[in-house]
């Protein structure tokens, strides 16, 4: 596929016009703005194409314009920042270190379905039982039980890092990603009354 | 539950405005040809939203000029039946009609006899949208069952009422087309977005009349106040709308762009923080046909 066509961008624009394109496609697509979200495959192929059309743009360029060749390496400008879900083995111990690696890798794998049903099955819930909890609740988009469960998770263990990461990035609006929703403040609300007047008054004639 | 979604009008271009509105009158002359003039009362923005994203992934919009009941004098540009304007009129009709049955579960007296009454004038419509779309009909009416059971058990938990309602939404795209992953995604948070922003918005009414709130019972309200707690609500609320952009992004897009994004990331969020503050009414509330 045209490269150009995939930043969105005319092939006469500017090397600076390419690179705000890519900045701005690669902040929508980054992979931390789907970390543990089931569509993070999709994002990845996406992130990849934009990587891929980047380098050969560029690489196009610096060749003086000749035919773009294939077998460009991408540039992976952009690296997953790695926080949210790690997913790494954490080395359990006691009873119900067995249960634990296995839901860990369920999530990895995407199964949540059978994260469920094995914690399901804990009985005795510790602080590591919230926090996984947390985690498949965030992963199936029900943010309010994954909010109350990392919040559980810290208060159990206060010097977790790992916990205190999580609940981090599933509190602060910088984990909202590429998406930027714009909410007026209530200063606003007494503006637009104002301009209503404002109307009515022309309504009725009055040049105010 | 439905009249949440809607554009800010300020932020359109003229022609997207036109090109939204063209697609509710193209929705509505669907609805009508299809299933009759009486289903075209019950349309809302919410399925003009559903026809807009399905249509988004095909390049071209043709439209045609018509008159209608509500506009009997002067024309209006209205886009032509596409697969996208005929599913989510289908889902429409058949979203109303469920929705209706449970008026008539649950209220009682006159407003219960209005209910039957209007069922009766839209029962040869439905039968048709169900043959047209059976298996989002079946569906519809398990997620249904499932949320009255719920609520019968006064279950104290947003997440798994919005869960239920959310299913719906995801059942209501298309399932055979190849990107129903990610429009199920997609409209799977929208549908916890409006269950959650209903409950917010019915709180003080569901106070007076006693039914199940799930906001109320989440944060054991004594009084219908979300003050200490919007924040929170905000929050949760706005993770739902930013899930569904980043589902949304993922589509291949070829046109409405401006407008789908206007609604994901300015209507959506200015309807969130009006009916968290209580001026959601006084700006139109959810039965005003529009725009905020």
């Amino acid at each position: 596929m045209d490269p150009y066509k995939i930043l969105d961008i005319s092939p006469n624009a500017t090397d600076d016009e390419v690179k705000s394109a890519y900045r701005e496609l690669a902040r929508k697509y980054h992979p931390d703005n789907y970390v543990n979200n089931p569509l993070a495959d999709l994002a990845q192929e996406k992130m990849q194409q934009i990587n891929e059309a980047y380098d050969a743009i560029m690489k196009e360029r610096k060749s003086g314009g000749s035919a773009r060749s294939g077998g460009y390496q991408s540039s992976g400008g952009y690296q997953s920042g790695g926080y949210g879900y790690a997913g790494q083995s954490a080395g359990y111990r006691g009873a119900n270190a067995n249960i634990y690696n296995q839901v860990r890798n369920a999530i990895n794998v995407g199964n949540i379905g059978m994260a469920e049903g094995l914690l399901d099955r804990v009985s005795d819930r510790d602080a590591e039982w919230h926090y996984l909890r947390a985690n498949v609740c965030y992963r199936k988009g029900w943010f309010d039980e994954a909010m109350q469960e990392i919040n559980q998770a810290c208060g159990m263990e206060p010097n977790n890092y790992e916990y205190q990461r999580t609940k981090q990035v599933l509190s602060q609006s910088a984990q909202y990603g590429g998406y930027r929703p714009t909410q007026g403040n209530d200063a606003m609300d007494c503006c637009a009354q104002l301009l209503c007047l404002n109307c009515l008054c022309d309504c009725m004639g009055g040049g105010c | 539950m439905f009249g949440f979604i809607r554009p800010l009008k300020s932020e359109l271009k003229v022609r997207e405005w036109e090109r939204f509105q063209s697609v509710y009158c193209g929705l509505c002359h669907t609805i009508r040809s299809r299933y009759g003039i009486a289903q075209t009362l019950l349309l809302s923005y919410d399925c003009t939203y559903l026809a807009l994203v399905l249509d988004s992934t095909s390049a071209g919009c043709e439209t045609c000029r018509r008159r209608c009941i509500t506009h009997p004098f002067r024309r209006r540009t209205c886009a032509h039946e596409s697969d996208g304007i005929r599913h989510a009129a289908a889902v429409s009709v058949i979203l109303n009609w469920h929705k209706l049955q449970d008026t008539i579960d649950d209220e009682k007296g006159w407003k219960r006899l209005g209910a039957k009454l209007l069922r009766l004038l839209l029962r040869r419509g439905y039968r048709k949208a169900q043959r047209d779309n059976p298996e989002f009909d079946r569906a519809a009416a398990e997620q249904l069952r499932t949320l009255s059971r719920i609520q019968d058990e006064q279950t104290a938990s947003l997440d798994i009422p919005a869960d239920t309602f959310a299913g719906l939404l995801r059942a209501a795209v298309p399932q055979e087309r190849e990107d129903a992953r990610i429009l199920g995604e997609m409209f799977y948070h929208t549908g916890r977005w409006i269950y959650l922003i209903d409950a917010c918005d019915d709180l003080a009414d569901d106070f007076a009349s006693g039914s199940y709130n799930p906001v109320r019972l989440r944060f054991s309200l004594t009084q219908p106040d979300l003050t200490p707690w919007k924040q929170g609500l905000n929050h949760t609320l706005l993770q739902s709308l930013a899930a569904s952009y980043h589902a949304y992004i993922l589509l291949d897009r070829k046109k409405d762009g401006g407008i789908i994004e206007n609604i994901l990331c300015q209507g959506l969020p200015e309807v969130t923080r009006q009916v968290l503050n209580g001026t959601f009414d006084q700006n139109g509330g959810k039965n005003r046909h529009g725009s905020i």
